[in-house]
């Protein structure tokens, strides 16, 4: 084939289809079945909370230096042995006190301190097979309209950006589709039928409900 | 025999591709907005102008109901005034004897504050915007309050049609598999970039669980 701009384009998208695919194979995996659990809660089989396992204990903690929650909430959890996002369940009231929760998917830590008495009670929570998948899908240290939690663990800022990849590649897979579709001259007619009634469907739920309200 | 197994998966997976596309776009640009909501500005509109209806036929015994009955019971209610969409939660306050009924079409919410003495309601109307729209759409229906979720018909068919997606897509991956096994000259690039994704999915999922 001589080279030209179209053709290169042709051979990379082309590539690129399969390479984005496969390489993403998993990750579509796991968010599409996860997504396919979170939307059905009643199916039994993949029920986690019920089954969790408890446990708590109580350590000796030496009173982390004057620094903000974060930098003495990062220093607790050094002191125990833990790693994880750590999420402000409430408002700091007493300065003697320091009360978070620390969580990454399957394991889930509440953490109270009181430095006056150095000891640190932490309650533990271990989720099974399930519960890790339910939360591999949700796991972003951020909530919309909740400015005090940001992400404070590398690992959920590479899994954030393993989310971001995906979304990009799943993008990047469509919009090459369609013009690989495109240049089917004998697979353009049906193709538009499923493309619009597919973008129909869509537009509808995105604004022509408001609209048609 | 072969020959037709390929064409009619590379057409099924060419005719289901195109028409999950647009949900697949639209679930792709809503992770944007999920896991970076400091970097989406919230696009709610001001309030409209509230609007009160009168005389509302009250369901009998509505206060004690609770769950999906006290939901198809406030329906009825919405009806009377004109609200459509999905009803989030119902929360009622015994001692000023008030119902107040958040009601969500994908982009607006109205609030519906009903006073069960007077009969009177006052609607007030927001529109959250296109980004919000497409939040609320992912993450619907969502594995809370399951009980009364999917209320509305159009959340009905949206559930069935995340659903669909999610089907869709994993026969999509399957035949993509196949597709590719059948080009001889990208199976070595293909082999490795799998095993690189397989690695990479691993190795993160490990570090984050066990690590």
């Amino acid at each position: 084939m001589p080279w030209s701009p179209v053709n290169t384009f042709e051979f990379w998208n082309r590539r690129l289809h399969y390479y984005i695919g496969l390489y993403l194979l998993f990750f579509v995996w796991l968010f599409a079945l996860t997504g396919l659990l979170l939307n059905h809660p009643a199916w039994k089989f993949a029920e986690f909370w019920p089954t969790r396992r408890q446990a708590a204990f109580e350590r000796q903690i030496a009173r982390p230096p004057a620094a903000p929650d974060l930098t003495q909430a990062k220093n607790i959890l050094a002191q125990l042995g833990l790693t994880g996002e750590i999420e402000w369940t409430s408002a700091r009231a007493d300065a003697r006190r320091l009360d978070f929760r620390a969580s990454r998917p399957g394991h889930i830590f509440e953490i109270k301190t009181d430095f006056d008495r150095e000891r640190a009670t932490v309650e533990r929570i271990d989720l099974n097979t399930w519960g890790v998948m339910h939360i591999l899908h949700t796991f972003t240290g951020v909530r919309a309209g909740d400015s005090r939690n940001q992400r404070d663990w590398m690992l959920t800022s590479m899994w954030v950006w393993s989310m971001d990849a995906v979304a990009i590649g799943l993008m990047t897979m469509v919009f090459g589709s369609y013009y690989m579709w495109w240049r089917l001259r004998r697979e353009r007619a049906w193709g538009l039928v499923a493309l619009i009634s597919g973008w129909m469907a869509c537009w509808l739920f995105v604004v022509g409900l408001r609209l048609l309200e | 025999m072969q020959r037709d197994f390929y064409l009619v998966t590379r057409d099924l997976h060419l005719y289901a591709g195109l028409f999950i596309s647009p949900f697949v776009v639209l679930f792709a640009l809503s992770v944007f907005v999920l896991v970076h909501p400091a970097g989406f500005l919230p696009s709610v509109s001001a309030p409209q102008a509230a609007r009160s209806v009168r005389n509302l036929e009250i369901p009998a015994r509505l206060e004690n109901l609770s769950g999906r009955p006290r939901v198809e019971a406030v329906r009825s209610l919405l009806d009377q005034a004109g609200v459509n969409g999905e009803i989030g939660y119902i929360r009622y306050t015994p001692k000023e004897h008030r119902l107040s009924i958040p009601v969500n079409i994908p982009g607006r919410e109205t609030t519906l504050d009903l006073d069960l003495n007077s009969r009177n309601a006052t609607i007030v109307v927001r529109e959250t915007g296109v980004w919000d729209a497409l939040v609320q759409l992912h993450k619907s229906p969502g594995p809370h309050l399951a009980e009364i979720r999917m209320n509305w018909i159009a959340m009905r068919l949206w559930r069935w049609l995340a659903d669909a997606t999610v089907y869709l897509l994993l026969f999509i991956s399957a035949s993509g598999i196949y597709l590719w096994t059948v080009l001889r000259s990208e199976r070595r690039a293909g082999i490795a970039i799998l095993i690189a994704g397989a690695v990479s999915f691993c190795g993160m999922v490990y570090a984050l669980v066990a690590g």
